[in-house]
């Protein structure tokens, strides 16, 4: 699906990547855990597309086409999508406005029919019952008001109606309670599927708990220092992230 | 015409060949230099009227169900136009010919602020035609006045008077339109007399052709407990300015402003309003908003002054501006003028372009660069527009707005 290979990123002139390499098939789901400042959101904004972000070396290929050559918006087109950490309010655009126009511009790019009003209201509230999502967000603008919480359950709401070929989740868990936690979880894990890699950023190994990872991979300093199954959060969980630095190091 | 009317519009006249137009040493007009207008329309620019005719019923909002005044060029078309029964509605020319008296009264309609400067004075001796309003207590106008002013250019001066009697309500459309080549003026003052309790939802839509311009005035007096809620929007013109002017006079009274200009290539726009405070327990509220794009130009001045026994004042100013263009400019100056302790006075002003992050947002979600700008300004100038409640007009204003900034396509869609 996505193959990274010596990418070096530099942000403001400061180089925070340095040298990632990740590779990740069809319908696998992957795990990237590492302390604050790491580069992980970084990482997800370069794949993502957005501005700001100098590629100083290496490559991203995603389903065989140059990922980095292609704007944010034929990245979505193609199936990338981000759920941000931070996702940003935008008052007055029409949360399901947004997710038509967004729905309808990857059909038209795949040159197929345009969805009309009344399929489209069907698919969003379908979508919205998977993760909970009252009726009534769907007429608020995007993300205005919303408690964290919220913010972080209208992302899978938008990742189960856009059906992204790849799918990012940026500490998509930060911040959660424990039900809200099941609930996007819940979502998530429906979400997989055969045909749909996806990249879990978390802190805490509690959500690894709800969504089993296929490979679990440390980012730190700016590298992927450590690679290994599930059991490797646990030991993160137990023992932080020093040791995997020294090991690196030696 | 009566002694009296003639007399305050010869002084009037006389006040106008004194004083002469505001200039740019003014510091009320430092940014609206109206002497390019006068340059435009030659020495007698306050009466070339305009000969061509026009189609005021191309200018009908779809969907409004309103009674309707139609004043083309200048003059009342009764034929074109729709009374109600129950309430006054007269056309000033009328007014003149029959009941002078009351003419003077709306000219002079406070002290002698019809000589408050050049502009005002000439349209004080020289207005033509408008609509002259008169809701008696208790009473609820049925449907909206639509006042339809269209031009084909030349210089038109218009006056319009509303009187809302005491509980009384009502919603005026004043609309002021052009669909032609032609360089000219329109000057409007609108006095508007609130009584106690009354009510109006008042719009006002400057939509005059691209070379049309445009000097407005409105004069809103208001007694105990009444409200009035001003949708002013300024779309159109090459030069146009309004002047709001509201004297919450007795306690309890509360005033809306909520207002938008959208001005593109070299359009300028001015917008002076000025707030009085003059009794305890009043509340305004004002929302202003520009969205400014290629080499336009926007001034926003909001005055707000809350007199010494207006106690338990409660006053907030917005005004946000949108620069679509780095050649588009705002001069934004809120001034609050405070002669009691015992008030709220909230104001803010931001300007700025297109959020980033916003932009990106929408973009990771398929909108191409163009769709995602065109949603963040239409959701920008929407949030005034959207506290309109009549949604034909509503949508008119939307349409016409956006018509004019490029790459505003589907809007269709966005309105959903
Ligand atoms: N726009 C930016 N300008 C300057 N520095 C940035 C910017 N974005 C991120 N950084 C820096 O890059 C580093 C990595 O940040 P980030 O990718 O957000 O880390 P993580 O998501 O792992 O916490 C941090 O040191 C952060 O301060
Ligand atoms: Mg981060």
């Amino acid at each position: 699906m996505i193959k990274i290979e010596n990418l070096h990123v530099s942000v403001a002139g400061k180089t925070i990547l340095k040298g990632i390499n990740l590779e990740i098939g069809e319908g696998e789901v992957h795990a990237i855990m590492g302390p604050n400042g790491s580069g992980k959101s970084t990482l997800s904004n370069v794949i993502a597309g957005r501005d700001g972000y100098e590629v100083t070396q290496g490559s991203i290929t995603y389903k065989g086409r140059d990922l980095l050559a292609m704007a944010p918006e034929e990245r979505a087109w193609e199936g990338v999508f981000l759920a941000f950490q931070y996702p940003v309010e935008i008052p007055g655009v029409n949360n399901t406005y947004l997710l038509k126009a967004g729905v309808n511009a990857a059909r038209r790019h795949r040159g197929e029919q345009e969805l009309d009003a009344m399929d489209f209201m069907q698919l969003v509230r379908e979508k919205a019952k998977l993760v909970e999502l009252d009726q009534s967000f769907l007429s608020r603008g995007v993300n205005e008001g919303f408690s964290g919480g919220e913010k972080k359950r209208n992302e899978i709401f938008q990742m189960a109606v856009l059906e992204p070929s790849l799918a990012l989740l940026d500490e998509t868990d930060s911040g959660l309670d424990i039900d809200a936690l099941r609930i996007v979880a819940k979502g998530v894990n429906t979400l997989r599927a055969a045909n749909r890699s996806i990249i879990m950023i978390t802190h805490y190994q509690r959500l690894l708990d709800y969504i089993q990872p296929d490979v679990v991979h440390v980012l730190a300093d700016g590298k992927i220092l450590k690679t290994g199954d599930k059991n490797l959060a646990l030991e993160l969980e137990e023992r932080g992230y020093d040791w995997v630095r020294e090991e690196a190091a030696a | 015409m009566s002694a009296s009317l003639q007399h305050i519009r010869d002084e009037a006249w006389q006040a106008f060949e004194a004083r002469g137009l505001p200039t740019t040493r003014d510091e009320d007009w430092k940014y609206t230099d109206i002497s390019r207008i006068q340059a435009l329309l030659g020495d007698q620019w306050w009466q070339s009227a305009a000969t061509e005719p026009c189609d005021a019923a191309s200018f009908v909002i779809a969907k409004l169900d309103a009674y309707r005044v139609v004043i083309v060029n200048g003059h009342f078309d009764a034929q074109a136009s729709d009374l109600p029964a129950s309430v006054s509605v007269k056309s000033l020319a009328a007014m003149i010919q029959d009941e002078p008296e009351q003419v003077s009264e709306l000219i002079t309609y406070r002290d002698d602020a019809f000589l408050s400067n050049g502009i005002v004075a000439a349209n004080s001796a020289l207005a033509s035609d408008g609509a002259c309003i008169c809701v008696p207590d208790n009473t609820r106008l049925d449907k909206p006045i639509h006042i339809l002013n269209v031009n084909s250019g030349g210089t038109t001066h218009l006056r319009t008077g509303i009187h809302i009697g005491k509980q009384a309500q009502a919603e005026i459309i004043e609309h002021f339109a052009g669909n032609h080549n032609n360089s000219g003026l329109t000057t409007a003052v609108t006095a508007i007399r609130l009584l106690e309790g009354a009510r109006i939802e008042h719009y006002r839509l400057q939509m005059e052709a691209p070379k049309q311009c445009h000097l407005g005035r409105v004069e809103i007096t208001q007694q105990r407990d009444s409200s009035c809620t001003l949708h002013a929007t300024e779309i159109g013109g090459m030069i146009s300015r309004a002047d709001v002017v509201v004297r919450l006079q007795q306690a309890g009274a509360s005033c809306t402003l909520n207002g938008l200009f959208v001005a593109a290539n070299r359009q300028h726009i001015d917008h002076h309003t000025r707030i009085d405070h003059n009794a305890p327990h009043c509340t305004s509220r004002e929302n202003y908003r520009a969205v400014l794009d290629g080499r336009s130009h926007g001034v926003f001045n909001g005055k707000i002054v809350v007199a010494e026994g207006a106690i338990k004042t409660d006053s907030a100013q917005n005004n946000a501006n949108l620069l679509l263009s780095q050649h588009a400019e705002i001069d934004t100056k809120p001034e609050l003028e405070i002669y009691n302790d015992d008030v709220k006075c909230a104001h803010g002003v931001t300007v700025g372009q297109l959020d980033q992050n916003q932009l990106f947002y929408l973009k990771s979600r398929g909108l191409s660069d163009d769709e995602a700008r065109q949603m963040l300004t239409f959701a920008f100038a929407d949030e005034v527009l959207a506290k309109m409640s009549n949604q034909a007009v509503r949508r008119y204003v939307e349409h016409a707005a956006f018509a004019k900034l490029p790459n505003i396509s589907d809007l269709e869609g966005m309105l959903g």
